[in-house]
């Protein structure tokens, strides 16, 4: 049972952490099995990381060439160590970078991949791991099996599955590998950070407890501030739905939808939202809804857990207001 | 310049899905397919190359013939020719075994192909495996979410965005190659029905026949996935409350809601 641990420059990524704590859970299924991961040209603290977050053994591929991340290299690197320790089941993280490498690893190792899982389970009776995922649009659970090939593989988004506490108490191996690579293919030749013109100073909408997000009811960039004082204020951040986004009121990295991003917060409040079904597949796991909307039979009422029949323009200051008398 | 561009005839999302009962595979013949929404960008990035570059773009897809008119409106756009990939045999099959098909499919009959390009994911299935699986196959480098390029020589400097990290990379990338496009990065031209009338005669069918690939590396028995189940996804029922009224009687329950919610 191995997991792949990516690194953006001198830490891991949560994702990796993540997958430690459910292949322990997964390992101790099987009876005890053997939890690994494998980090490209990662540090020693970094595995002791890993260990205290439940791995038992550590790979670190070493190679001075693979210190910048280029995506078939490291695919390549990361599939010849896998060759090497045979796991049965390798997990990796489906941030963008994990997602590049991980069907090309399977590949090269002529197995299956399954992406996006949002379960994994044993199956007592043969010991192949389930791997479960939402398919078309959402609407189907898919369970699928990796009967034959090894390792079983599947890909896993972050934030699914909780990151295990950390325990220092813990200890593992750790191995450095010197994995050569055959002929470099690409070759990373700038960085840049993209600023981007955001919104707001708030935390993406995937990662907060409380969205608050607008949608074409609102009618103006002006509706949107207020929708961002309203999050300040909850502690939350700031979603949009598709219409928002073209209107360009929020950049696409606050699309939240089927074509943007599927979010799991505490708390939605749709604000000017008419809730088509693709808005409504990436709140489906949401787990209250409040929407704010004019038309008490727009879609978004139908699915929301309090439907707020009334005009934002009045609703909102208002609430804005009170929160404000109640946290003075 | 020769670019191949892989294409997906997805379900709607909007049509009643049909499963197999047998493979719990989603039933594709007979359906009628459209053109995955994020291959236009895919499209667009290889035609703007072409644009620039000259050459031909050629759009690949593996589906029954029922695929037709999804690569039909593709050369509505601009594809020169299509090539589809339609053999029973090569029904049921998950992403390793249609990038087979796929990546089989160039050597044969583009074998002096210089790039493919993908589209991110598809809208139904959502893997974006099969980018990478294709140039694992074809045994040739890839980088993903690409929304611009130029070529000089024979390498393809590609500029990505990786979404989650807010950062722009650009890397050399030695031809030929493999990249996906960025959803939603590119203006996809508009369908010239004029040409899109005419596309049926720019479409080459090819089966197994042609291809000759064993029955056991494609299709659902060349599958090292299965689907061992598919059930309708069960979300959180909702409790329907509804709260009108004055604004300010309206906010007072909405307080009241927040507080409840543990959020105040």
């Amino acid at each position: 049972m191995w997991v792949y641990l990516e690194r953006r420059e001198d830490k891991l990524k949560d994702v990796g952490l993540e997958l430690l704590g459910k292949a322990r859970e997964l390992a101790q299924k099987l009876g005890g099995v053997e939890v690994g991961g494998v980090i490209v040209a990662g540090t020693e603290d970094m595995a002791r990381e890993a260990i205290y977050h439940g791995a038992d053994k550590v790979v670190i591929i070493e190679n001075p060439e693979l210190k910048v991340y280029t995506p078939v290299e490291y695919a390549e690197a990361i599939a010849k160590v896998l060759q090497k320790y045979k796991p049965e089941i390798f997990l990796i993280g489906a941030t963008k970078r994990g997602r590049e490498l991980a069907a090309y690893i399977a590949n090269t190792l002529t197995t299956g991949i399954t992406a996006d899982c949002t379960a994994l389970e044993i199956d007592q009776k043969t010991r192949d791991l389930l791997q479960i995922r939402p398919t078309f649009g959402g609407t189907q659970l898919a369970t699928i099996r990796t009967p034959q090939r090894r390792p079983q593989m599947a890909s896993v988004r972050p934030g699914v599955f909780p990151k295990p506490p950390r325990d220092t108490s813990r200890t593992g191996q750790i191995i450095v590998e010197r994995v050569e690579i055959a002929r470099r293919r690409t070759r990373l030749i700038s960085v840049e950070k993209r600023l981007e013109k955001d919104v707001a100073d708030l935390p993406p909408v995937e990662s907060a407890d409380i969205v608050v997000a607008g949608g074409r009811g609102l009618g103006s960039a002006e509706g949107f501030k207020l929708l961002i004082e309203l999050a300040k204020l909850l502690g939350g951040t700031v979603g949009a739905s598709l219409m928002a986004v073209r209107a360009g009121w929020a950049p696409h990295t606050r699309q939240v939808g089927q074509t943007g991003k599927t979010i799991r917060p505490k708390l939605y409040i749709a604000v000017g939202i008419s809730g088509a079904i693709q808005h409504l597949m990436g709140i489906m796991e949401a787990k209250t809804i409040i929407a704010i909307n004019p038309d008490p039979h727009a879609p978004i009422m139908e699915n929301a857990d309090y439907a707020v029949v009334g005009d934002y323009k009045q609703i909102i200051p208002l609430l804005i207001e009170e929160i404000k008398k109640l946290k003075s | 310049m020769k670019i191949v561009v892989l294409t997906k005839a997805a379900v709607p999302l909007s049509s009643a899905i049909k499963i197999d009962p047998k493979t719990g595979t989603l039933v594709r013949e007979g359906v009628p397919l459209t053109s995955n929404v994020w291959d236009r960008d895919a499209v667009e990035f290889a035609l703007k190359l072409k644009d620039k570059y000259g050459g031909e773009v050629i759009a690949l897809s593996m589906a029954p013939p029922s695929g037709i008119p999804a690569l039909e409106s593709l050369i509505g756009m601009g594809v020169d020719r299509a090539i589809l990939a339609s053999d029973r045999v090569f029904a049921g099959a998950d992403t390793w075994a249609t990038a087979h098909v796929l990546a089989k499919t160039i050597e044969k009959y583009v074998p002096d192909y210089d790039l493919v390009v993908a589209g991110e994911e598809t809208i139904d299935s959502t893997t974006a495996h099969i980018g990478a699986q294709t140039a694992s196959w074809l045994g040739v480098p890839y980088v993903y979410y690409v929304y611009d390029a130029e070529i000089k020589g024979r390498t393809l400097i590609a500029r990505r965005f990786l979404e989650d990290e807010g950062v722009d990379e650009v890397y050399e990338v030695e031809m030929p190659a493999v990249v996906s496009v960025l959803k939603g990065s590119q203006v996809p031209r508009e369908v010239r029905l004029s040409r899109k009338l005419n596309a049926r005669e720019y479409i080459q069918i090819v089966s197994n026949k042609e291809l000759g690939l064993e029955p056991d590396r494609v299709g659902l028995r060349g599958s090292p996935t299965i689907v061992a189940g598919l059930a309708s996804a069960t979300y959180p029922p909702r409790k329907k409350v509804v709260i009108q009224g004055e604004p300010a009687e309206v906010v007072k329950k909405l307080i009241e809601v927040l507080k409840q919610e543990g959020v105040l």
